[in-house]
């Protein structure tokens, strides 16, 4: 299961954007092109575990075959962003979770566009898959300033991380956005709670 | 050392066992010492005796033997005033540059300058175990300390339907097994978030010869797959597991497999079953550093010793 050093990974070539300390600092985000899926109501829900198989079939298959056309990549980390309409994201884990939004995006190298997405949910279907496959689509996002900090443990403790972010941003005479970004270092159905590794992020430009 | 009763009683077992060994080496130390004869004199399987051994004595066989007979070069530089080249022959080197640099590796001294010096003749040794030349049976104190708190789980598989790819040769180059099957994975269009990959392990990769290691790439996949060309189906066994979680890069999976039969296994009151073994891959080599790789080591339990 060896790595190459050569292929593409743009976790690694946008290093600085993944900083993970375990202490809050800021950074840049530039713009990033990312396949998304969107939707409403609580993480785990029916909707959510089929957009995110949705996700995972989509970016697998994009990336085999953009690997067997010649240009292998890494494929990205899963990321979240989870927001309530018209709320700030400091009042995220006071609302019911049946209101959030949501969207589950990994990240894309700029050669993959909408011709190659189209030629994904093609390959799918010919490989008698099913799924709602449009639901997956190319989005651009840019998010400036950020506060970032790792958080190490289980989602249900990341109140305290979140709480240390917005000490910080306000010591710094920043507001926090309307979004709260993760980004998954780690797998959950895999790895245990206490050692899951997870990158906040919380926009604040 | 304070010893519990409880823990010593369940303890005699295997340090016994190994003790068995480490006489027979002593007896025997000009012999060819193959492993698969060492681990019928222990009564432990091919499978298991090495890493028991690694993990009990804390260094594997070879460095064990090499290390004994360095300290009877050593013992014989020191008390007799026989040629520095007959000794090196002895120790199994074939030249007097060879155990040189052997011995100045181990003693940080040549051996001319050793003799002189009438420095101790021993070597560092985690279980208390040196060369005796009166080959008496040897002080063994099994290495045990910090891993008391060794984290292991004994858990129960339910059978699992994989798409597998058979790699037989050495087990750092199963790299190239992967990408095969990671490929035909994709090819299917079968990644998913709920899909697992494993390896499953045959042989121990520090004892069987590196081409003849037998491993197979596993992926979890439903019942509609058929096999194709190369990829197999079977269905890995279920049972019940002893199950630790490695941290760090795969080269150095070997160092948990040793601390978990050496270590744990001999005071768990469990035994090491048959292989195979599994290894549970828990994030992507593909994109995460090395050292922080999580490797969950499936040790099957209950097997005859």
């Amino acid at each position: 299961m060896s790595a190459r050093a050569e292929k593409l990974d743009l976790f690694k070539l946008h290093k600085a954007e993944y900083s993970a300390r375990r202490k809050p600092t800021l950074v840049e985000i530039g713009p990033g092109s990312y396949l998304t899926v969107r939707g409403r109501g609580a993480p785990g829900s029916e909707l959510f575990s089929q957009r995110a198989e949705v996700l995972y079939a989509m970016a697998y298959t994009l990336k085999f075959e953009s690997k067997f056309a010649g240009r292998d990549y890494t494929v990205s980390k899963l990321e979240g962003l989870y927001g309530v309409d018209g709320q700030s994201m400091n009042d995220l884990t006071s609302m019911p979770m049946s209101d959030w939004n949501w969207r589950l995006m990994i990240r894309q190298p700029d050669f993959i566009v909408d011709d190659n997405l189209a030629a994904a949910r093609e390959t799918l279907r010919a490989k008698g898959k099913e799924g709602d496959f449009e639901a997956a689509t190319l989005e651009t996002l840019e998010e400036g300033t950020c506060v970032q900090m790792l958080h190490v443990g289980p989602y249900e403790e990341e109140s305290r991380t979140v709480e240390a972010m917005t000490t910080f941003a306000a010591g710094e005479g920043l507001t926090p956005n309307l979004w709260h970004h993760e980004i998954y270092l780690s797998d959950p159905r895999r790895v245990p709670p206490e050692r899951l590794r997870t990158i906040l992020r919380l926009p604040v430009g | 050392m304070a010893a519990d009763t409880l823990e010593s009683d369940r303890r005699t077992d295997y340090p016994e066992r190994v003790l068995r060994v480490l006489v027979h080496i002593q007896r025997n130390l000009d012999d060819d010492l193959p492993l698969d004869e060492l681990a019928e004199i222990a009564c432990f399987s091919p499978f298991h005796f090495h890493r028991i051994f690694t993990g009990m004595v804390g260094e594997p066989v070879a460095r064990h033997i090499r290390r004994l007979k360095l300290e009877r070069a050593a013992n014989r530089l020191k008390h007799t005033r026989r040629e520095v080249l007959g000794i090196a022959l002895e120790a199994g080197y074939e030249s007097h540059a060879a155990f040189t640099r052997a011995f100045r590796a181990a003693y940080g001294i040549s051996p001319t300058d050793f003799r002189a010096a009438r420095l101790p003749a021993l070597m560092e040794s985690a279980s208390g175990v040196h060369y005796d030349a009166g080959s008496e049976p040897p002080a063994f104190s099994p290495v045990s300390p910090e891993d008391n708190t060794m984290d292991v789980e004994i858990r129960s598989l339910e059978p699992t339907r994989v798409a597998f790819l058979r790699h037989v040769g050495p087990y750092d180059e199963v790299g190239s097994t992967w990408e095969r099957l990671t490929d035909w994975v994709g090819r299917e269009c079968l990644f998913g978030p709920d899909v697992r990959f494993f390896g499953m392990c045959w042989d121990d990769p520090e004892v069987t010869p590196p081409d003849r290691i037998r491993y197979d790439a596993c992926v979890t996949v439903d019942e509609t797959v058929e096999p194709e060309g190369e990829i197999g189906l079977t269905t890995v066994e279920g049972g019940r597991f002893a199950v630790v979680l490695h941290q760090g890069p795969y080269d150095r999976l070997g160092e948990t497999y040793a601390a978990l039969l050496g270590r744990w296994f001999p005071r768990s009151g469990h035994s090491p079953g048959d292989p195979p073994s599994l290894e549970l891959y828990l994030n992507d080599p593909d994109g995460t550093e090395p050292e922080e790789l999580l490797t969950e080591i499936w040790m099957p339990t209950g097997g005859s010793r």
